[in-house]
């Protein structure tokens, strides 16, 4: 998008002043101001339990918020308009155990109101471009690992939303099957959808995002390209920036010395591999 | 394959909802053999189990043979149960395994969800009422006598329990919970309802009691409906089986509506 269009255009995410405390007293969000300008690929990186599901939960309409504005594209997050353009992609596969692959797509484009025809016809399509022609008629519980996330990803993408909302979509999948998906989510983005994703893979993140935010404590502690993020903490890596401020330094020198000694026999693609 | 570039389309909230309420379908006709086959084929073994073995004993009840006598109260306990746990169960499953996530996201208010669920609850409970009538009127000979008393009574006892199915689905920590609900509070109140009697055979005080089971009315204003004969004023029981099924689709749309126990 050029800067142009991005300086008319609403943010695609706006977030302001979001509070969210859960019932048990725990503080996840606190007064978080964000906003994620229309047509980028944001990155939101945290340690768990930083607020990142919880920041997702409050633009999807799938958690209570305490107090804030949440707006997609210039509409209230829980209006109707707005939840018409977010697909998300959950971190845990939450599929329909009692429809198979192309019935949950189908009935997934229904619910976000497409017709019979048109309903059928985005679910060939999304079988196709996710490779699941051969499981079209399976259930979703008899699904490996790595055909539930295509299915997850498919289903989020169905009804055309105009922000794709990631939630560690390759935690857990081969390294063929990531390439695959980043590969369709970069067309996805040239053709003007905003993406927001969360990860625990740096390198993705660096690779794949404009501008990336850190989050801990339920608040965002850093924010700027990933050069921008090195340049200003003074790191050669994004993973050194991530140590020094997320960890706030305490454990950034010996996290860092150990993982030079690991990936000396390790795929770097593993780091952050701990479930959330 | 190339992606195709954001859709301009306009939410269609009242084609979520149609989706919704086929999903519910699809689901009640894929476990068609448990959801609708096994309940009729309980409620028809309680037909002829006992309205062979205590017939003889029980000459009539109310100016009906007893084999016809118990019908509409089997039916009401078949249709109830069916819509109870049908709620329950779909409500609970989509929380535990948080599908239900994919529908509250989605461009859809809060009472059309609700009301997504409720017909599906009722499409199992109705095809079961249907089924049973179907079968009963050549087994049994049981009249009809008032069809639009009985339609009412019918759709009310529907409503109410798949509103209760809901509430219970939405507050249920394990599947315990809802079974808990069915057998130790549902199935016995049905029962002392007045299923297989008449509680004005009971004498004082157990036939005043049982005018405190809410239970009863929903027996007797079916009762009415397919026999004319109650033990209560058909205006009595079809208000209070009214007033008990406003106050649970109330609650149960409170719980759509404010996202209480759905959303954290």
């Amino acid at each position: 998008m050029t800067p142009d269009l991005a300086s008319r255009s609403p943010a695609a995410l706006g977030i302001k002043g979001l509070t969210k405390r859960y019932g048990d007293g725990t503080l996840a969000v606190e007064n978080l101001d964000l906003e994620v300008p229309a047509g980028s690929f944001f990155g939101l990186l945290g340690p768990n339990g930083a607020g990142k599901t919880t920041l997702i939960g409050a633009v999807c309409n799938l958690i209570r918020i305490t107090s804030g504005e949440v707006s997609v594209f210039g509409n209230s997050a829980t209006s109707m308009k707005a939840r018409r353009m977010i697909g998300i992609a959950e971190q845990e596969p939450n599929l329909d155990k009692f429809l198979t692959v192309y019935e949950t797509l189908l009935y997934h484009g229904g619910y976000y109101g497409m017709d019979q025809a048109e309903a059928d016809e985005r679910a060939g399509q999304m079988i196709d471009a996710f490779d699941l022609s051969d499981k079209r008629d399976v259930e979703a519980p008899k699904l490996s690992g790595g055909m539930r996330r295509r299915l997850l990803l498919a289903r989020a993408l169905l009804h055309r939303p105009n922000l794709v909302i990631l939630d560690e979509p390759t935690a857990g999948v081969d390294l063929e099957l990531r390439h695959e998906l980043w590969s369709y989510i970069r067309k996805l983005h040239e053709q003007g959808t905003t993406i927001l994703l969360t990860t625990h893979y740096l390198e993705e993140a660096e690779s794949l995002c404009d501008e990336i935010a850190l989050i801990s404590g339920g608040r965002i502690i850093a924010r700027d390209s990933a050069e921008g993020l090195k340049r200003s903490h003074g790191a050669e890596t994004l993973e050194q920036v991530y140590l020094k401020t997320v960890a706030g330094g305490r454990i950034g020198l010996a996290a860092e010395a150990e993982r030079q000694a690991r990936s000396r026999d390790m795929d770097p693609m593993d780091l952050g591999d701990e479930p959330e | 394959m190339t992606p195709l570039p954001p859709s301009e389309v306009e939410p269609h909230p009242w084609r979520g909802l149609a989706w919704l309420t086929r999903r519910e379908c699809h689901r009640v006709l894929k476990l068609w053999k448990q959801t609708i086959l096994a309940p009729v084929i309980a409620a028809l073994l309680f037909m002829v189990v006992f309205g062979l073995s205590l017939g003889n004993s029980i000459t009539e009840i109310n100016g009906f043979e007893y084999s016809v006598y118990i019908v509409p109260g089997l039916i009401a306990m078949a249709m109830a149960q069916a819509a109870y746990s049908n709620n329950s169960s779909t409500i609970f499953q989509a929380r535990n395994d948080r599908y239900l996530d994919d529908i509250l996201s989605a461009p859809m208010s809060a009472w059309q969800v609700h009301l997504g669920y409720l017909v599906g609850g009722a499409m199992r409970s109705l095809a079961i009422g249907g089924a049973l009538t179907a079968l009963a009127l050549p087994l049994t000979g049981v009249p009809i006598s008032h069809p639009v008393e009985l339609i009412v009574a019918v759709l009310l006892l529907t409503t109410a329990f798949c509103a209760l199915g809901v509430i219970v689905g939405v507050y249920a920590q394990s599947w315990d919970n809802q079974s808990f609900i069915n057998n130790i509070v549902i199935l016995p109140l049905i029962f002392l309802g007045g299923v297989f009697y008449s509680v004005s055979r009971l004498g004082s005080p157990w036939e005043q009691i049982s005018h405190f089971n809410p239970l009863f009315y929903v027996v007797d204003a079916v009762r009415f409906g397919f026999l004319g004969a109650s033990d209560v004023a058909p205006l009595v029981s079809l208000s209070v089986v009214g007033v008990i099924t406003l106050l649970l689709l109330a609650w149960s749309q409170y719980l759509f509506s404010t996202g209480h126990r759905l959303k954290p």
